[in-house]
């Protein structure tokens, strides 16, 4: 009887020993590329990327890079954050029970992991080739079609936490909104948002980390540039692209500015996903 | 089986005031389950109606049928009339907005919105009349001295309503449902999450309301009922057991249930 | 008060219900508008890519598929090469993803003490945040070099060699066979134990799982490896990328399995727990299977995210269209190689390229339907 305790005794410790080994595994990983980033990013980091664009390669800096990066980080919120933000609402507040509400739920999820590359080359499809055709190639690649492919890295992020933090409102709010006569369509958008407005910020804030990060949906919408341009149907460069391309590049001195690059977009996006982990501990929903 | 329906209502309401909602032969399907079977009953006007029963009785399932509210979920069903000033609100021609205005409702648990003080209170009457914003902070006012609220709010109308404790939010509520003018009012146990102070206040509030609306308080608390009502109705598993004046109710029912009940051998 | 009971207020409540419903209809189409654009992107990404890439897809068919001759200079498009890749890749990173996402899971749920689970969940969780294309660079400047110096020519020198010398034969195979013991032995042991009983039972068991995983490790040992691990230790290749994946999709699955197993219900354990089990005994036999569909959805999502990741592969797989069953030599896979060649493609190289983008969307579109559909069972379970 004791061989047989003792035989589980082992297997138990043998057990928790792996795990606790599998753990040290994940930390030992984070921590090795974060240290890895952080030591070549700062060696690198020097006032010229700021103030200098990627013309003039390893004597230059990122600052179109950056500038890129901004603007279509933007025109894609400003394209994702609103559609998600009505489509997460009708999830939530149009479709309860519907077998329509419940397919679109489930495919959103599917949106939410599905490849970057071909959400990049489905806008490729759909807006690169025909503005190229339209103006006889004088627009062709464009940091509207990389806002485009970059909002729909972020839609599916926006829709889900929308859905979820109106769900996490008390339906008596509505009883009680919709018992003053108000109509739903202003219980929704004056009420039942201002109650879980923090919560849908929130879901924008991660859509951003998300969208911030990606290079492959970029490659051929908005391609690069190595000069200066805020016109969004100039071709546009962006860091993530930037760093690609001086990662390809056998010049060593491009590759360090690559590593300031990763850097600097490895803290916003850090920042960005610590702070929206913050304001998601903190309050779901502004009630309650 | 009509006929039998209206005797009884009848005999129900008594002959001390006009009935203000005359409710006659409501059932109630939740999927298909049959949560009321045939209520009817008189509401009296500008008196405090008191509903009481043990949990699941179809007490507060009543109360939600007079202003149509159970309407915003699937798959919920009411037959029968309610007729409110002689029209039958049960009528889908019975514009939801009308009905609305005419009948407020306040809930279990105090819900401000997200809003200030004052925005709480201007916010349904803005979706309904067009107002200066002078008449506008008259309106508040007035619906807020109602409430007892004034005095304690005056200063803050600016910060938000979530500020404030559960017993003035309630009152709060009832101001936001009063603040439409609305002839009958419907209180949905508004007591039930608040302490005992707070729950005196609301009570002395409803006993001074009654001079100008009609109020139907739903409530598990009987002395609540005996306290603030004039009339009692106790319901027990989807039926109307005994309506009748809150005295006689308390003191010599007419019923073997509602005798069983209002002495806690059940429920 | 008396100010309150004046004259009724004159509202046009009927005009006042017909534009409150007009508007809530607008409002409502409005937002089915919106909630059907997320279905139109998902469509819109398989019409869009399968409309790209027809000129390979519809008169190429399964040459696409079989052939593994991918010529641009004379327009051989045979997409076999990244396909395998892509599939080993994701394999060789759910191989080893799988096994320590559920160590975390457990350690994170089970083990841990409570202080300790808030701060090791995020910082694992922070793994996802980080961007691929960092990913990417470690892999390149840092990981790939590692893998060269340290990794491969140890893989190499005891593995890959399909004939090495008597010593070293017997050592591995020795090896080989006691690892291989650890799942034989308990297989016999259970089948065997209606049969015999006490030393008999001990004995044969023992006898046949030495001998079935001997024979395992001798097939092993001087078959499988020495071809997996065979080549010059570049660092660059299948291996690398397929653990550089490992990395990538470990915060995914161990977040699913973390989340699922802290849904089963605390009575199930405890009553486990009061019949003296211990704790790998209850995860084994209680919380595993209680949550199996839902961690076999989390591992789908895993293998969904490695299938279609690009920057983090990109740099490491070498980009080499050549098949070997070496896991050490370079590959490529797909969306590598649309990463990498789209901007230069035209015509048909373009539009095979984004076939295979179609090609890509669909099988991840299946795996993590699936994934999807294993994760609502549970949720199913638990009533929500």
């Amino acid at each position: 009887m004791s061989a047989v305790y003792a035989r589980r005794a082992v297997v138990n410790i043998v057990a928790l020993a792996l795990s606790g080994l599998a753990t040290l595994i994940g930390l030992v990983f984070l921590v090795w590329i974060l240290w890895i980033t952080a030591q070549n990013g700062l060696e690198a980091l020097k006032p010229t990327l700021f103030t200098k664009i990627t013309a003039y390669a390893d004597q230059g800096g990122l600052a179109n890079a950056m500038v890129g990066s901004l603007i279509m980080d933007l025109m894609a919120l400003l394209i994702c954050a609103p559609i998600g933000v009505l489509a997460g609402t009708y999830l939530a507040e149009y479709a309860s029970g519907s077998r329509l509400g419940a397919s679109i739920r489930f495919l959103n999820d599917i949106l939410l992991s599905a490849p970057s590359i071909v959400l990049g080359l489905f806008v490729y499809v759909i807006v690169v080739i025909p503005t190229t055709e339209l103006t006889d190639g004088r627009i062709t690649f464009s940091g509207f079609a990389g806002s485009v492919a970059l909002a729909l890295i972020g839609l599916p992020v926006i829709v889900r936490t929308t859905d979820e933090m109106l769900q996490l409102v008390p339906g008596t709010l509505r009883e009680a909104a919709l018992s003053l006569g108000i109509p739903q369509w202003k219980l929704t958008m004056q009420v039942l948002m201002r109650a879980a407005l923090s919560g849908i910020l929130t879901g924008v804030l991660l859509a951003l980390a998300r969208l911030a990060g990606e290079t492959a949906p970029l490659l051929f919408t908005a391609f690069g540039n190595n000069f200066m341009t805020a016109h969004p149907l100039d071709k546009m460069a962006s860091m993530p692209v930037t760093i690609y391309q001086y990662t390809n590049d056998p010049n060593p001195a491009l590759h360090a500015i690559a590593w300031a690059g990763a850097l600097l977009i490895t803290l916003f996006v850090l920042a960005l996903s610590l702070l929206t982990r913050i304001m998601f501990s903190r309050k779901k929903v502004s009630y309650e | 089986m009509n006929d039998l329906a209206a005797a009884s209502a009848a005999a129900l309401t008594g002959a001390s005031a006009p009935a203000k909602l005359k409710v006659r032969d409501v059932h109630f399907y939740y999927n298909g389950y049959q949560a009321l079977k045939g209520i009817n009953m008189d509401i009296p006007e500008k008196q405090v109606t008191a509903i009481i029963g043990p949990s699941g009785c179809g007490k507060s399932t009543l109360l939600r049928i007079f202003n149509r509210i159970y309407a915003i979920y699937p798959k919920l069903e009411a037959k029968g009339s309610i007729e409110l000033d002689g029209e039958n609100i049960l009528d889908p021609a019975y514009s939801m907005n009308r009905l609305r205005t005419k009948v407020g409702m306040v809930f279990q648990k105090p819900v401000p919105f997200p809003m200030t003080i004052f925005e709480n209170v201007a916010y349904g009457i803005r979706h309904h009349e067009k107002l200066s914003r002078a008449d506008m902070e008259i309106r508040v006012e007035q619906a807020l001295r109602s409430a007892a609220l004034w005095d304690e709010v005056k200063d803050k109308l600016k910060q938000s309503a979530l500020g404030l404790s559960g017993g003035q939010q309630q009152r709060l509520c009832i101001a936001r449902g009063i603040a439409l003018r609305p002839e009958v009012l419907l209180l949905d146990e508004p007591t039930s999450a608040l302490d005992p102070i707070a729950t005196g206040r609301i009570e002395q509030l409803v006993e001074e309301l009654k001079h100008e609306y009609t109020i139907v308080i739903v409530t598990h608390n009987m002395q609540q009922a005996a306290r603030v009502s004039d009339r009692t109705a106790f319901m027990y598993m989807g039926d109307l057991i005994e309506f009748d004046n809150t005295e006689k109710i308390f003191t010599k029912p007419g019923k073997k249930q509602t005798e069983d009940y209002i002495t806690g051998r059940f429920g | 008060m008396s100010a309150l009971s004046a004259e009724p207020i004159p509202r046009d409540t009927e005009h006042r219900s017909r534009t409150d419903a007009r508007h809530d209809l607008i409002f409502r189409l409005a937002l089915r508008f919106c909630a059907l654009l997320v279905l139109a992107a998902l469509l819109g990404a398989a019409l869009s890519t399968l409309w790209g890439g027809r000129d390979v897809l519809f008169h190429d068919g399964l040459h696409f598929l079989l052939s593994s001759d991918w010529n641009p200079v004379e327009n051989q498009f045979g997409a076999l090469a990244p396909i395998v890749g892509t599939l080993v890749t994701s394999l060789i990173a759910l191989i080893l993803a799988v096994p320590v996402s559920f160590g975390i899971a457990l350690f994170l749920t089970e083990i841990a003490p409570r202080w300790m689970r808030g701060p090791v969940g995020a910082a694992i969780e922070l793994l996802a945040a980080i961007p691929s294309i960092i990913y990417g660079m470690w892999g390149l400047f840092v990981f790939v070099p590692f893998m060269s110096t340290y990794v491969e020519p140890w893989l190499s020198d005891y593995f890959g060699d399909a004939s090495p010398s008597g010593g070293v034969q017997a050592v591995r195979l020795v090896i080989g066979t006691l690892i291989l013991l650890i799942p034989t032995l308990p297989m016999f042991y259970g089948a065997l134990h209606r049969w015999l009983h006490g030393m008999a039972l001990t004995a044969t068991a023992l006898v046949l799982a030495i001998s079935l995983s001997g024979a395992l490790s001798y097939v092993l040992m001087f078959s499988v490896l020495p071809n997996l691990f065979n080549g010059p230790p570049l660092g660059l290749g299948l291996l690398t990328a397929g653990i550089v994946l490992a990395v990538m999709i470990l915060p995914f699955i161990s977040s699913v399995m973390r989340e699922v197993f802290q849904t089963v219900p605390a009575r199930l354990k405890e009553s486990s727990y009061a019949l003296g089990s211990t704790t790998w005994e209850v995860v084994w036999d209680i919380v595993l299977p209680y949550t199996r569909s839902a961690v076999i959805g989390g591992i789908f999502l895993g293998l969904g995210r490695a299938l279609g990741e690009t920057m983090a592969v990109t740099f490491v797989l070498g980009n080499s269209y050549n098949l070997t069953a070496s896991l050490l030599m370079p590959g490529t896979s797909i969306s590598s190689s649309i990463a990498n060649e789209f901007n230069e493609a035209v015509g048909l190289h373009r539009s095979a390229l984004i076939a295979l983008g179609f090609l890509l969307f669909v099988v991840t579109f299946i795996v993590l339907l699936i994934a999807r559909l294993m994760l609502r069972q549970l949720a199913r379970k638990e009533g929500r």
